[in-house]
């Protein structure tokens, strides 16, 4: 059986003491795996990845990772704190917030080198990622320089090059057209193959076959309604309709009128 | 009032292009030149040599050399003169014309007179050393502002921010300086793309008044945006692992070009304080 990386027990979490985001959520991810965290708008997905890179704690319940209890206290630890955040990659929903480096190198290689990665190993790992992503072109340019589907791409290669073993992703494919999407999806694809977990939050219901073996669904009540294989809850119409996931498309061909859902 | 409105739209607007033209433009500093391809520290030594000596020379046709050596190295580095004389020759050089425009009269600078006319019933004379003081006064200027101009126009701002390391500036306001780089551009867009939003939804803001307080009402907004944008950034830095010393790799490498070049200026400064010391 595989080893798990994160255990949530009962986790309740709210902003300022009284925005409720998380609600007594329970989760499991293993080692290796390969999860995906849809729900509508609002229900606490950007927050449990988050929570899940140790950028904020549960106000009640047991957040483990890595078989040590995680707090603010424990991140205080340097010994410690290196050794999370090489192991935990996060790439944040919006890229802008990512990309603070004047330039796309300097971008890439923060990471490495802030986590006392050796400057040679630094440069074999901007190589590798900058081939990987097809983003060598793009290494002088300045953040604002890159369209969307460029700022997405550094944004993942930023946290490839720290070579963690958990990648989070908040809406990686949101906003992008379909080729981009399609070099995400591969990218994600290729990374799990690799050995590394994957969890994304996203609303793209398409993507979610191919980049996720089991599905966490967030409700309104801001925690897990139901965890199940993917293919499974793609089918379960009626739960994504109810969910807010899909909605009943109206069209037209030609004189016929048909309804489905989107 | 439709004039008003114009003169919001149009100095919101006209400031923005500015923005983006002067800081963010880095067409000058892609191009092939001589000073593009010199290596960013010895560069920006040799314009703070050239700088010094520019300074301490009391001689206008030495003063006058060294700015025509800075024309030479904007005419090898591919920038084409008129945009250079553009970018150098109004404002500050202008400026600086009215203020040491005192000092040419005998009123404030007496000595052998060179002019002599009549000023509200007033001899006055405008005289040889207060023409001397003067010329090197706007000289110096124009010359010290082109240098820089020179170095901020062949250095992308990213390098010209790695390159305040050199000069031992702390690593943590190198880092601060070079995210206010990347996120005023940010800002500048939102700004401009709130505008934007404000003209398709309300039309031609129709007095003065009104426009001044959505302009208001858009700072405040634009300040909340950057309180919460910098709490994610932080965020995004604390995940990478940053933990209050930011850690850096330096990548420059200077070649034997580059220290000829830092030599020429070097003998330039040397020669400055000897013909100081031989006029004297």
């Amino acid at each position: 059986m595989a080893k798990s990386i994160f255990e949530l027990n009962e986790v309740y979490f709210s902003y300022l003491n009284k925005i409720p985001a998380l609600n007594g959520v329970n989760l499991s991810i293993e080692e290796g795996s390969r999860s995906a965290v849809i729900g509508a708008n609002g229900t606490g997905k950007s927050t449990l990845l988050a929570m899940l890179d140790a950028l904020v704690f549960p106000r009640r319940g047991s957040f483990r990772a890595f078989d040590k209890e995680m707090s603010e206290n424990i991140l205080n630890n340097d010994e410690f704190c290196r050794f999370f955040r090489g192991r935990v990659g996060f790439v944040f929903q919006n890229p802008d917030t990512q990309l603070f480096c004047p330039t796309v190198k300097e971008d890439i290689i923060f990471g490495p080198l802030q986590l006392g990665v050796a400057h040679n190993e630094v440069v074999r790992r901007l190589e590798g990622v900058a081939a990987t992503l097809k983003i060598g072109h793009l290494l002088d340019r300045s953040p604002h320089q890159l369209s969307i589907g460029e700022k997405k791409k550094v944004a993942i290669g930023s946290v490839l090059a720290i070579e963690p073993e958990v990648l989070l992703l908040d809406e990686p494919t949101a906003g992008l057209d379909p080729q981009t999407t399609r070099d995400i999806i591969d990218i994600l694809i290729a990374q799990n193959k690799a050995g590394r977990t994957i969890i994304t939050a996203t609303h793209d219901l398409h993507i979610v076959d191919e980049i996720s073996d089991v599905v966490y669904v967030f409700g309104f009540e801001k925690k897990i309604v139901k965890t199940a294989p993917s293919s499974e809850v793609l089918a379960d119409q009626n739960f994504l309709q109810e969910h807010n996931l899909i909605h009943i498309h109206r069209h037209q061909h030609k004189n016929l009128v048909h309804l489905h859902s989107h | 009032m439709a004039e008003n409105n114009h003169f919001i739209e149009r100095s919101l607007m006209a400031v923005l292009v500015l923005f983006k033209e002067s800081i963010f433009s880095e067409d000058c500093a892609s191009r092939k030149g001589f000073l593009q391809a010199r290596d960013p520290r010895v560069k920006a030594l040799m314009i703070f040599v050239l700088l010094l000596a520019a300074l301490f020379s009391r001689s206008i046709p030495f003063i006058a050399g060294i700015y025509g050596f800075c024309l030479v190295l904007a005419l090898v580095s591919s920038i084409d003169i008129l945009f250079f004389w553009e970018r150098t020759l109004f404002f500050i050089p202008f400026f600086s014309l009215f203020i040491a425009a005192p000092a040419l009269f005998n009123i404030f600078t007496p000595g052998e007179p060179l002019a002599s006319f009549h000023l509200f019933g007033m001899a006055v004379s405008i005289t040889k050393q207060g023409a001397a003081s003067a010329g090197i006064f706007f000289l110096r200027v124009l010359t010290s502002v082109s240098l820089c101009v020179l170095l901020a126009l062949t250095t992308r701002h990213s390098v010209l921010l790695k390159v305040l390391r050199v000069f031992k500036v702390p690593q943590i306001f190198v880092m601060i300086m070079g995210m206010c780089y990347r996120y005023i551009y940010l800002f500048m867009e939102i700004i401009q793309d709130t505008y934007t939003a404000i003209k398709s939804r309300c039309g031609n803001i129709s007095s003065s008044a009104r426009g001044r307080k959505i302009v208001a009402g858009n700072i405040a907004n634009l300040w909340r945006r950057s309180y919460d944008m910098h709490n994610q950034v932080y965020s995004a830095m604390i995940s990478r692992g940053y933990s209050g010393e930011p850690k850096v790799m330096d990548e420059f490498r200077a070649g034997l070009k580059d220290w000829l070049c830092l030599g020429v200026t070097l003998s330039v400064f040397i020669l400055s304080l000897w013909q100081n010391q031989y006029l004297n």
